[in-house]
């Protein structure tokens, strides 16, 4: 088992694994702590893809998307008035419905539109806004009520009913987060230890990570007789991760695209997230970021530049999930932990706000715009008042896409929205 | 998992022979009691002994942790809060007024951790912080329920001030702590319906153990705590004589009109309380195998006989043979905190003051500061570690060796990071010049040094074998530093990196 040579010593996907069985390296070689999957898979002479499983991308737009220069109210006289260097305007509007139109980085979105699969909730947020990126951000992602603390995320929760009865730590991941700088998103995390995994975003160049794998793999292989003390526990565990993380880099490694992504990060990951769907892991959810929205100085070229990136992103993924004609099976979702400010500031930015639009990605929806559009007719400084509840999205996530009821995951029922067909 | 120590009852608490005191000794200490071993500290130790290293460790004068702004502006605005609750004009009002005091408490709460941290990481007040990081572990309350931020910090400061003395002493003042005695309700102790959490926890929790007193003497009890109260205005500790129970009461076989601090005499006048802290003590610092009992009441009778002095008790038990032992070396696996704030140290680094990127981690790994899960505390041990806990703990070595400007930073925390620096924090993640004495070395030297500044564990051939390989294997040029780089990056995330 040569730690420095180019195959991994361990087999990555189950075909594999039954492959050297066969070879007469089979679990023995693992002793009792080869990976439970092999373990049960082994058992069971029966690897189970589910292949037919929905599965919810979430998209972070992280640092707080300004909402009114992203869905744009055209025809609103206020809206020029709340944006004296910010505005965009008319004619550069790429127009939607009803007086709003979005962003001109946006076309390919806006093409999306056109074909039928993307919606636009407008207006979302919650009461009792909170201007904290830590704070709204954890509202977000909790699907808590403003004044409540909850210790697990919407989609932990999520996990927790609808993978009830599955042993933990004992399967593929149900929820993989790629691309994220501080680990798994708060989103993810249920009352039970779910098996997730996370694709680095340090050793984002891949042969740091494969580096890493490949010294780690050697010292992770408890040897035979070894006692049943903390150190074995330990590499147990890590081989554990170690055999998912080969496993997906091997499913990333083999994936050819058939859509041409932009060269950017965002894209990159979302290309991962493809390659991973289609490499047919059971995978419920998956959790992507995009960061930099927290445009207080210079807003319109940031912006524009990250709506661009988030928009040319998203649809290389659609075409490329249609092209593998696996889009029936995925539903994409953004969020950001708040709006901005509607008054812009005086660096030609906006502050910290409140409610905003967010996009829903998919071929099974019902396109367009859903939601009214926020009232401009404000006091100075003021917040926008949103007016649909961020869990009202959850809600109809959950009980129309994902197909799990909603009032045990948010702790009461909220109003579904038509977003789904 | 059992385990029977080397060394009998007898023979285990002896000091430990100065002969027995070597460099392998010294970082054994240094990792237990604080949060790792860096070689200059490990070499100082070693030269002064172990005596003067422990006189240094828990000092008669130790460098308390100050309270942060933010925390005692809680406290002070606490009483304007609830009368502006209380005058709140209807329930909208009401809800505007408690959820502006709860972002301040949440603010304050993040920044009392943060500086914690900062505090607690320097080496020389590693090993005092973690003493009151256990004793808090003993003496639990929970920033969730107590939520007075203010509160909390003074409850921590009550166990550094008292942490180092007479272990009764210390019992009294926490029973008199406005955070423990919201936390266990002592606050909600009438005469006419006294209320048992407080009392039993004392007894099962606090002094003496499970099987150590009877439901009746949790009681009887109770009712001698009866009148505490904290003052509404200051949260002060004011005894309530219209409120308290004055009668009889009949605890551990003794009758008599008890108060509380008598009751808790009379708790450590059981034998059973000299094991209880010597218990705790190594579980939180020795090893998830509990003692057997003849070694802790070994120790536990000396203790109780001189008093239950803290401070001889500390010195005794890290400067014990038992402490020192083989089967105690490199083999306990590390808390979050310790994780971390061991790894900042070999590192070189400061604390950021950026939530995100040192509490959320902490959060992923099991440990919330100042919120452990219930009034028996962290578990610890082998609970730490799961995927999940394994992956986060990986991602922070990943995360100290990124630049910390290119962690795609809010406006918030930029502006935090720049006060911070201007302020005279060191480095934030790891700068290259760390990395120049492993550049300086052979492959095979950098990577047996390596093992042997990050590793509690002896060396392992095969990792070794694999580092040196891998280092070997540079192509000339910047990918020397890379290896090395990636080389130091991937020790920390080895199984034996998360040992002490």
């Amino acid at each position: 088992m040569a730690s420095n040579s180019s195959t991994p010593f361990l087999p990555s996907t189950r075909r594999e694994f039954f492959s050297l069985s066969a070879k007469g390296a089979g679990l023995l070689a693992f002793s009792r702590f080869a990976p439970s999957f092999l373990v049960r898979s082994a058992l069971a002479q029966a690897p189970a893809p589910e292949k037919d499983r929905r599965i919810l991308v979430l998209v972070q737009l992280a640092g707080g998307n300004d909402g009114l220069n992203t869905l744009v109210p055209f025809e609103d006289p206020k809206y020029y008035a709340l944006r004296p260097t910010l505005a965009i305007a008319k004619e550069k509007v790429l127009p939607v419905a009803d007086g709003q139109g979005l962003n001109p980085a946006c076309a390919a979105l806006r093409g999306l539109l056109g074909e039928g699969k993307l919606a636009i909730v407008q207006n979302v947020g919650y009461p009792n806004p909170n201007h904290s990126h830590f704070r709204s951000s954890e509202i977000w992602e909790t699907g808590s009520a403003s004044d409540r603390f909850l210790a697990t995320g919407w989609l932990g929760r999520f996990l927790d009913n609808a993978c009830s009865g599955m042993p933990a730590s004992d399967h593929d991941p149900v929820a993989v987060h790629v691309n994220t700088l501080n680990g798994l998103p708060e989103t993810l995390m249920g009352e039970r230890e779910h098996p997730t995994f996370g694709l680095s975003a340090y050793a984002a160049r891949r042969r740091d990570g494969e580096e890493t794998r490949r010294l780690l793999e050697a010292d992770a292989a408890v040897p035979p007789g070894a006692p049943d003390d903390d150190a074995s526990f330990l590499r147990h565990t890590l081989m554990d991760s170690l055999v998912t993380e080969t496993k997906v880099q091997a499913a990333l490694g083999g994936y050819r695209p058939l859509a041409a992504y932009p060269a950017n990060a965002f894209a990159a990951s979302l290309r991962n997230v493809a390659g991973l769907i289609a490499a047919g892991l059971p995978t419920r959810v998956y959790f992507v970021t995009l960061s930099g929205f927290d445009t207080h100085f210079n807003q319109l070229g940031t912006q524009e530049r990250l709506l661009e990136t988030l928009s040319t992103g998203l649809a290389a993924f659609q075409k490329d999930l249609e092209a593998h004609r696996l889009e029936g099976q995925v539903a994409t979702m953004t969020f950001s932990e708040f709006g901005r400010r509607p008054f812009e500031n005086e660096s030609k930015g906006t502050d910290h706000g409140t409610a905003a639009p967010l996009f829903l990605m998919g071929s099974g929806l019902r396109a367009g715009l859903h939601g009214a559009a926020p009232s401009l007719d404000l006091p100075k400084n003021a917040d926008l008042a949103f007016s649909t509840d961020f869990r009202s999205v959850y809600a109809s996530v959950l009980e129309n896409w994902l197909g799990c009821p909603s009032a045990p995951v948010l702790g009461q029922q909220f109003p579904l929205l038509p977003v789904f067909a | 998992m059992a385990l029977t120590p080397s060394l009998p009852p007898d023979a285990a608490w002896q000091p430990l022979p100065a002969a027995a005191w070597d460099a392998e000794a010294a970082r054994h200490l240094l990792r237990r009691a604080g949060w790792t071993a860096r070689p200059e500290e490990a070499e100082r130790a070693k030269r002064e002994g172990l005596e003067a290293t422990l006189d240094r460790l828990f000092p008669e004068r130790p460098h308390y942790f100050p309270e942060p702004a933010l925390a005692a502006q809680v406290g002070e605005d606490s009483p304007a809060y609830r009368s502006r609750i209380r005058a709140a004009a209807g329930p909208e009002e009401r809800r505007t007024i408690q959820k502006e005091e709860q972002e301040r408490i949440q603010a304050a709460l993040q920044d009392l951790s943060l500086r914690w941290l900062e505090y607690a990481r320097q080496p020389e007040h590693a090993a005092f912080a973690k003493w009151v990081l256990f004793l808090g572990d003993v003496y639990v309350v929970g920033a969730d329920k107590v939520r007075d931020v203010d509160l909390v910090f003074r409850h921590f400061d009550l166990l550094a001030r008292g942490g180092l003395g007479r272990a009764p002493e210390l019992t009294k003042a926490v029973s008199r702590s406005p955070a423990m005695m919201i936390y266990l309700d002592l606050n909600q102790n009438r005469k006419e319906a006294p209320n048992e959490n407080f009392a039993r926890e004392l007894f099962e929790l606090f002094v003496l153990g499970e099987g150590n007193y009877t439901e009746r003497d949790i009681k009887e009890a109770a009712r001698a705590f009866t009148g505490y109260r904290a003052r509404p205005a200051t949260a002060d500790f004011v005894f309530a004589a219209g409120q308290h129970d004055g009668g009889i009461k009949t605890v551990f076989g003794q009758s008599g009109d008890f108060g509380g601090d008598e009751v808790i005499d009379l708790a450590y006048g059981q034998r059973a309380a000299g094991a209880f802290l010597p218990h705790e003590l190594a579980k939180f610092y020795l090893s998830d195998a509990p003692l057997p009992r003849e070694h802790l009441l070994a120790l536990g009778d000396a203790w109780r006989s001189g008093g239950y002095d803290l401070r001889w008790l500390a010195r005794r038990f890290f400067g014990s043979r038992l402490f020192f032992a083989p089967e105690y070396r490199g083999n306990f696996i590390k808390s979050p905190v310790q994780f971390y704030l061991g790894m900042t140290q070999d590192l070189g680094l400061s604390v950021p003051p950026l939530p995100r990127f040192v509490l959320s981690p902490l959060r992923q790994m099991g440990q919330v500061l100042f919120v452990p899960p219930n009034v028996r505390g962290w578990v610890g041990g082998r609970a730490w570690i799961n995927s999940t806990s394994l992956a986060a703990r990986r991602t922070l070595a990943e995360m100290l060796f990124t630049p910390v400007d290119d962690l795609r930073l809010n406006a918030d925390e930029a502006r935090a990071l720049a006060a911070a620096r201007a302020d005279g924090a060191g480095h934030f993640s790891v700068p290259a010049a760390r990395l120049d004495p492993f550049l300086a070395e052979s492959p095979a030297e950098a990577a047996r040094r390596m093992q042997s500044e990050f590793l509690a564990a002896p060396p392992e051939p095969a990792l070794q074998q694999g580092l040196a390989d891998y280092l070997a294997a540079a192509a000339p040029g910047p990918d020397r530093f890379r290896r090395v780089r990636r080389a130091a990056i991937t020790l920390l995330e080895t199984p034996a990196y998360q040992l002490c």
